[in-house]
């Protein structure tokens, strides 16, 4: 035994590395540099040491007769070597054949969303994520585009358990490391749940020797970008005005209490508006008096979002655990509304009987709580007159009559504000794992994922103007939701003859989920104070509900790796999955799959010749996936008892407990079986100039058949008409590149670029005859067949009558006139019907794309990204609201763009004069409301600095690091047509709000 | 492990555990809870195409934009076939047709003798069917009709043109029929339809049918057996236990008025019953004056109003009525037009403490300031409940009124040349109505309106030809039956809808400025679009009705 010394550096920089772990192989003796990169450790001269760090190639060297070994640990830049979880195993990313992501976890986790995902938008080729503003930050994923009528949410497996729900649940502090299992071949061996896509999250672990102590914290500030501009109480007035006028109907006679001092101009004939003159009280009662409000202002606040973690890890020889406690509070831009989360996290594993056995868990315990609420229709359709409070403000002001029956906006999220739910999730594994003999290894993983929803919401009563609710009512709900995934898999490697490297993999796993949920109701509650409305302490009428749902999968699942010369690798698999929501006859799904690799770049001709490249992989996967999301009842013939729309009183009485009925609601079919997708997938990694270039490129074809779905039926069936059947299929296209550029130009300065693009092409290829218009079409000519899912069919908008001349030439057009829209008849009979649709857009886009930059300067790192979405059609719903004024509701407010309007004295506008009516039938679907969505966003930029390791040293820390930064920091582009505020969100949903934090990251 | 993997469903039934008579009388229960299952745009008492649509209402709400499907069906402008709104009604009225007949496919499950009620509740199945067809047939005309025998896999096959609309009429009346057979004279639950209702219906149906129609749903003919049959089925109605209420109010008021001696089939409604809101007549929430509730639709017209003004014998002003705006300080008018529309300065619903302000009607310059008042009551009734921002009431809704069956009677005898025997029917109605004057007074006692209503006396006031005696009939019919949903279906059954309501619009038009652009055009506008989304489903088999 001697001691043995040395000093562990990066090959490039030469900058010492503290932290590594070096271990003397095939024992449990180890040691971790230090802040200098130095280690001592004691070794005999036959042992050879193990070097490794995340992030670096781990080198072993043997001891021989040296008591100095100096390591230098090349950059892992392009992790050929680093592991990869691809499910039930692990792979080293160079034997992958896969088309597999791996994302970022540490530029993931640089926005200040609640759900880890979110920060993954434009990171990676091939997943589109869509998100709103929400405090929750819900998250809709489509890896490589839509690929069927039915869900297409990914399968997420968290430390080997299965799960489809939020991951606003799991604190992104504790993810070591996240997958995209992105194409048939990858993902496979989940089987029947695979066809979207599989992400597999793998939380932190201790690493050996190293007590660490981590402490973030951050504090961010969000805003409104923009607001839409509503007409003010004046505005308002001047329209009304124009309404009516344009009419041929006395505007002093509108039913709200505007009115107005206005004549005919003698020389002109033209009617003009002196004077918008506004009551001084609303009401007899003189308790509303007249505003001039802008409720988008009075709905929306400055949000702010604190998000601390603190973390302690260790790893022995033994064993190691992982332990952390996180707090996230994201109170968001619109009043009351609020996400927050506790989790608790605890993981750890124990070595027992010489090392064969290694015994663990995972657990993680969260508890979640939100106000939803975002009334940003509401806030839209109220009139600016309207206060939002009484003149002695103790009450809410509201509509009075004439006006629109929208409730006060303001009033909906006060009243709502203490209706929060508690969601408590469980969510952890306890394994166990043998190493039977050398090669072969024995895992039994038991996970549990229980969720305990519990809410009370309680409606106050109210009075808002002529709106009121004298009663009010306590609803109380609970939802127990368990779910097990029992898997054993049994692993064997082995590698013969230093050429032959086999794994094989067998398994079976069961899965069971159970829900149970209640809800009961009561009404009268003499106070309304939050610590007083249970369900005992109402006094009037009671009511309740609930139900329950179970269903279970069996699978059986085997895989193979095979690697010759380290070049040529061939994957097959094959999983056998049973599930309960299938009859008999077609219970079980086969899910086969193989992929070859080619590592042509290990070849002797290549490595002699081609220089420039390091590395040159060309992979070929081809395999079959499923998707079982239907109703687990689908195969029965179902009635139900549905007490309020089957009770009558048939007595007379009244009142009481009425006899009851049954429905038909679903009729059964027993031959219902999985939903497949199989998908061939062409990919080719590559790493130039001495891995300073790296990069991949995917091409895929997915055809989903036999899509479940519940079509629309003809009316004549009545209630009993649903039928799940496997009735559609499904095409998509894509391309996927991936490329990254690391540059060191000094010790002090390296560059890091990444970039991303990705595109696909979906059609739908077969549907029911029957419901084949039922997806847009006339039926004769035109369906969707051959199109891409969601397209949209209407009508197309040719810009406006601006003379009698072009009104009496067009086509026949009920209710057409100068300065209304002029519908193309597009099938030249002269008459503008429902014939004249055609295909007006598609929400989806050209292409998709993201730039990542990191640029490091001594202490100083930097950070920015950069995603675009180009040529979408998106509909701006907006629009029927800010064009128009009775194509919605004309009680309700109107963007100022309306004050813009077509008018004999503003003949250029493009937007259709102001109508009481919309006797044109402006409300059809047309171009009018579709527009070119695309945009490029700054997503996210963070500046940091990591103070020296000096100075830090004295106070007991191991890094320091303070950074400000921002999410969605501005639009840089965006479609001239988009008539809108955001094209990333052109509906009625929470805004997406700019963002600025500031935080620190601790490790003692 | 396919062991494992067999679960029973949870939560639901599947049609093996439905084996018991118990199980079977769910079935009926549902077909009749069917009836009572509409909302507000798609309201069963189809106040928006019988009363809207006619001369008798306006949409009223806020302004035309309020509803604005409603405002196209009461102008007959931008009608067209993928309005959503005729499609959901077209839906739930199949919903009932389709809840009945799995009622009868389940009764063949069971013998008379395990299940003695089979054939009684056979009968109530094919009562409730022939309902639900039928406001089909008068919205839609033709329409596609299956029975319980049709197997639901073939449904989309069966087109909405496989029977004449005479087939049609003969398929619904055969199910009332079959129900006058069956059916008790009487049933212990007043909700259930007994021998008389059926005969009721029966009287209906084959009057609808007895009018042959053209091309232009013109009337080429008139079936003088079918015309009989009407009066052989009243005539069971009449000589019942059924028989006019002494006071017109009583068929409109709640509490103990409900299934009165005059209703012969009326719907259900109720609360604090285990639902949240209860079963309330949720069709019909949005006619509630603003004053007193929300949303002030169904706007008795300025003709309407006119219509019950009574010349000095007491008649009504058949031709001129319209000429001028009924002036109440110096005209007389018949008692029912105050139990039919409430006016400003009138108590509400008789309610002499509650009195009507112009206030209550939202938009008085676009729709005028009457209000509905039949299906609406005193905002007291513990029925009255705020269903946020809407109010609904759990009176019942009368589809059939003892009135109404006596009328069919006299409008079959005046087709048939027997005016004559028609006389005493219109006048008993007459008579009533004079008599219903109790309630109509202020809280001083005096009347609200100066009345006068006289019985017709051929000779004397009138003369009594089949001419005069069918005018008088269809005026009787207005006066009587308006707002209750029959107007325009009237209209199209007597083949008149075009000129009456265009001369509606002509002179309606210069009163209330969004009838501007009304116009109906004859050969289309008497139905509904078949909407487009079934012709789509029943992969264009459908076809569309004309001039759509």
């Amino acid at each position: 035994q001697q001691t043995i010394t040395g000093t562990i550096t990066d090959a490039e920089t030469n900058t010492p590395i503290p932290g590594v772990n070096v271990l003397v192989k095939n024992t449990n003796r180890g040691a971790v540099s230090d802040f200098d990169g130095i280690f001592t450790i004691t070794a005999t001269s036959t042992d050879t040491l193990v070097f490794s760090f995340l992030g670096y190639k781990t080198v072993s060297e043997v001891v021989g007769t040296r008591s100095s070994i100096n390591i230098s640990l090349a950059n892992d830049a392009q992790a050929l070597e680093s592991v990869i979880v691809t499910g039930y195993q692990t792979q080293r990313k160079r034997d992958i054949t896969g088309a597999v992501s791996v994302a970022d976890v540490e530029e993931m986790n640089k926005q200040s969303a609640a759900s880890p995902i979110a920060g993954l938008k434009g990171r990676i080729a091939g997943m589109d994520i869509a998100s709103n503003g929400s405090p929750s930050s819900p998250t809709t994923i489509r890896i490589r585009g839509v690929g069927t009528l039915n869900n297409n949410d990914p399968l997420y497996i968290i430390d080997g358990v299965p799960t489809k729900a939020g991951l606003h649940e799991l604190n992104p502090n504790d993810i070591a490391s996240l997958q995209v299992l992105k194409d048939a071949s990858a993902a496979s061996i989940y089987g029947s749940r695979a066809a979207n896509g599989v992400i597999i999250i793998t939380t932190k672990e201790g690493k050996l020797g190293e007590v660490v102590l981590s402490v973030n914290a951050q504090t961010s500030i969000s805003s409104y970008t923009s607001i839409t501009e509503m007409m003010d109480t004046q505005e308002y007035g001047r329209a009304l005005w124009q309404a009516n006028v344009n009419a041929g109907i006395d505007p002093n006679t509108n039913s709200i209490k505007y009115r107005f001092d206005w004549g005919v101009n003698q020389e002109t004939g033209a009617p003009e508006l002196n004077k918008v003159l506004i009551p001084e009280f609303l009401d007899q009662q003189q308790t509303l008096r007249s505003s001039n409000t802008n409720w988008f202002e009075e709905i929306s606040r400055v949000g702010v979002i604190q998000d601390y973690n603190v973390s302690l890890s260790n790893g022995t020889e033994k064993g190691n655990y992982y332990t952390s406690f996180g707090f996230f509070k994201n109170e968001g831009i619109i009043k009351t509304s609020k996400f927050d989360r506790f989790s608790l996290r605890l993981n750890a594993d124990y070595k027992l009987f010489n090392d064969r056995v290694v015994i663990g868990e995972n657990l993680s315990i969260t508890k979640t709580s939100e106000v939803e609420g975002a009334p940003i229709n509401a806030a839209l359709q109220a009139l600016p007159i309207i206060p939002v409070r009484t003149f002695d403000g103790t009450g809410w002001g509201g509509p009075v009559a004439g006006m629109n029956d929208r409730q006060n906006p303001v009033r909906l999220l006060e009243d709502n504000k203490q209706n929060d739910y508690d969601f408590l999730r469980l969510f952890g594994s306890f394994y166990v794992e043998a190493n039977l003999t050398k090669s072969l290894k024995f895992r039994t993983n038991l996970g549990l994922d229980y969720g305990d929803f519990t809410a009370r919401r309680l409606r106050k009563r109210y009075e808002s103007g002529y709106l009121n609710n004298p009663v009010n009512r306590l609803e109380s709900s609970q939802t127990h939701d368990f779910k097990m995934t029992w898997s054993n898999t049994l692993n064997y490697n082995k590698t013969f003859n230093d050429v032959h490297e086999l794994s094989v993999l067998v398994g079976t796993e069961y899965f069971w989920a159970n829900t149970n949920s209640f809800t009961a109701s009561r009404e009268d509650f003499v106070i309304e104070d939050e610590d007083y409305t249970y369900l005992d302490a109402g006094t009037g009428i009671k009511n309740n509900s609930g139900f329950g749902a179970e269903n279970i999968l069996m699978s059986y699942f085997g895989k193979v790796n095979y690697s010759l010369l380290d070049r040529y690798l061939v994957t097959g698999t094959l999983r056998y999955d049973g599930s309960s929501r299938f009859g008999e006859n077609n219970r079980f799904g086969t899910f086969p799959a193989f992929s070859l690799g080619w590592r042509i770049s290990e070849e002797e001709f290549f490595k002699d010749n081609v220089s420039f490249i390091n590395e040159l992989k060309f992979r070929y996967g081809f395999g079959i996936t499923g998707n079982q999301e239907i109703d687990n009842n689908a195969i029965f013939n179902v009635y139900v008892t549905d007490y309020p729309t089957t009770a009558y009183d048939i007595d007379g009485s009244k009142t009481g407990n009425l006899p009851s009925g049954y429905k038909l609601i679903q009729n059964a079919n027993p031959n219902l079986k999985w939903e497949e997708s199989m998908m061939s997938n062409f990919g080719l990694d590559f790493e130039l100039f001495n891995q300073k270039v790296y990069g991949s490129a995917e091409y895929y074809i997915k055809e989903t058949s036999d899509i479940l779905i519940l079509p629309p039926y003809i009316a004549t069936l009545g209630e009993g008409g649903n039928q799940f059947i496997n009735g559609a299929s499904m095409e998509n296209k894509g391309f996927e590149l991936s490329l990254g550029k690391r540059s060191s130009f000094s010790n002090e300065l390296q560059v890091d670029l990444n970039a991303n693009i990705s595109l696909y092409k979906n059609k739908i290829t077969k549907l029911p005859s029957e419901v084949v218009n039922a997806y847009g079409g006339n039926g004769a000519d035109q369906n969707i067949l051959g199109r891409p899912v969601n397209s949209f069919y209407g009508y197309v908008a040719d810009g406006l009558f601006r003379s009698e001349e072009e009104v009496v030439q067009h086509a026949d057009q009920p209710g057409k006139d100068i300065g209304r829209i002029r519908y193309s008849d597009l099938n030249g009979d002269g008459v503008v019907n429902a014939d004249d649709q055609t295909w007006i857009g598609a929400p989806h886009p050209d292409f998709t794309y993201g730039f990542n930059a990191n640029v490091s300067y001594k202490n100083f790192d930097l950070s920015f990204l950069l995603q675009g979405v180009s040529g979408i059609d998106v509909i701006n719903d907006f629009k029927y609201s800010t064009d128009f004024w009775s194509v919605s509701e004309t009680g309700s407010n109107k963007a100022t763009r309306l004050l813009d309007a077509y008018s004999p004295t503003n003949t250029n506008s493009s937007i259709p004069a102001i109508s009481l009516t919309d006797s044109n039938f402006e409300s059809r679907f047309s171009t009018y409301f579709v527009e070119n969505g695309s945009y490029l966003k700054v997503r996210n930029a963070q500046l940091g600095y990591s103070f020296e390791e000096d100075l830090i040293k004295k106070w007991g820390m191991k890094s320091m690091r303070i950074y400000i930064g921002g999410d969605n920091l501005g639009i840089l582009l965006k479609s001239k047509s988009f008539t809108g505020i955001d094209p990333e969100n052109p509906g009625f949903g929470y805004p997406n709000p700019l963002l600025v934090k500031t935080g620190f990251n601790l490790k003692f | 492990c396919n062991d494992e993997l067999d679960l029973d469903p949870k939560a639901i039934l599947s049609e093996d555990q439905i084996s018991t008579p118990q199980d079977a009388e769910r079935f009926v229960i549902a077909a009749y809870s069917e009836l009572g299952n509409d909302e507000i745009n798609r309201p069963f008492s189809l106040w928006p195409y019988g009363n809207v649509r006619s001369d008798d209402a306006y949409k009223g709400g806020r302004d035309p934009g309020d509803g604005q499907h409603f405002h196209f069906t009461e102008t007959f402008t931008n009608l067209t076939p993928n309005i959503s709104f005729f499609d959901e009604l077209w839906f739930h009225l199949y919903v009932g047709v389709r809840r009945a007949n799995e009622g009868l496919r389940i009764m063949e499950n069971f013998t008379d003798d395990d299940y003695p009620a089979k054939q009684t509740r056979i009968g109530e199945l094919r009562f409730i069917r022939g309902h639900f067809y039928f406001e089909l047939k008068k919205l839609f005309n033709r329409i596609p009709y299956l029975d319980e025998n049709t197997d639901p896999a073939t449904y989309k096959d069966v087109t909405n043109v496989e029977f004449t609309s005479d087939e049609l009429w003969e398929k619904i009346a055969s199910d009332f029929e079959f129900a006058s057979e069956v059916l008790p004279q009487v049933q212990s639950q007043v909700g259930r339809a007994d021998q008389i209702a059926a005969f009721a219906y029966l009287a209906k149906t084959r009057l609808y049918q007895a009018y042959e129609k053209g091309e232009t749903h013109q009337v080429t003919g008139i079936n003088t057996a079918h015309l009989q049959e009407v009066i052989a089925a009243a005539d069971k109605v009449l000589a019942s236990d059924h028989a006019l209420q002494s006071d017109y109010a009583n068929n409109f008021l709640p509490g103990p008025f409900e299934n009165g001696v005059e209703s012969v089939f009326a719907v259900q409604f109720s609360k604090d019953d285990g639902t949240t809101n209860g079963r309330l007549n949720f069709g019909d929430m949005l006619t509630v004056p603003q004053g007193i509730g929300c949303c002030d639709f169904q706007k008795p017209s300025q003709n309407l109003v006119n219509a019950f003004r009574t010349d000095e014998n007491g008649l009504p002003l058949f031709d001129t009525f319209n000429q001028n705006n009924v002036d109440f300080a110096n005209n007389t008018v018949d008692p029912r037009l105050d139990h039919t529309v409430s006016r400003p300065g009138n108590p509400w619903k008789y309610q002499t403490d509650l009195i009507v302000e112009e206030n209550w009607s939202r938009a008085p310059q676009i729709y005028g300031t009457f209000n509905s008042l039949k299906e609406n009551v005193s905002p007291d009734d513990p029925g009255f409940t705020n269903v946020d921002p809407f109010y609904g009431n759990t009176k019942t809704r009368v589809i059939l009124r003892y009135a109404d069956v006596m009328l069919f009677k006299a409008e079959a005898l005046i087709e048939l040349g027997q005016q004559d025997q028609a006389l005493s029917l219109i006048n008993a109605l007459r008579e009533r109505a004079a008599s219903s004057t109790t309630r109509l007074v202020n809280a001083d006692g005096i009347a609200l309106a100066n009345y006068e209503l006289e019985p017709y006396q051929p000779g004397v006031n009138i003369e009594w030809t089949q001419a005069n005696a069918r005018k008088a009939l269809r005026f009787e019919r207005r006066m009587e039956l308006s707002l209750e949903g029959h107007r325009f279906f009237d209209l199209v059954r007597w083949g008149v809808a075009g000129p009456v309501l265009n001369q509606y619009f002509s002179i309606e038009q210069t009163r209330r400025a969004h009838l501007q652009s009304a116009s109906f055009a004859i050969g289309t506008h008497e139905y509904l679009p078949i909407p487009q989304n079934q012709i789509f489903f029943s992969e264009n088999k459908y076809v569309q009705n004309p001039g759509y």
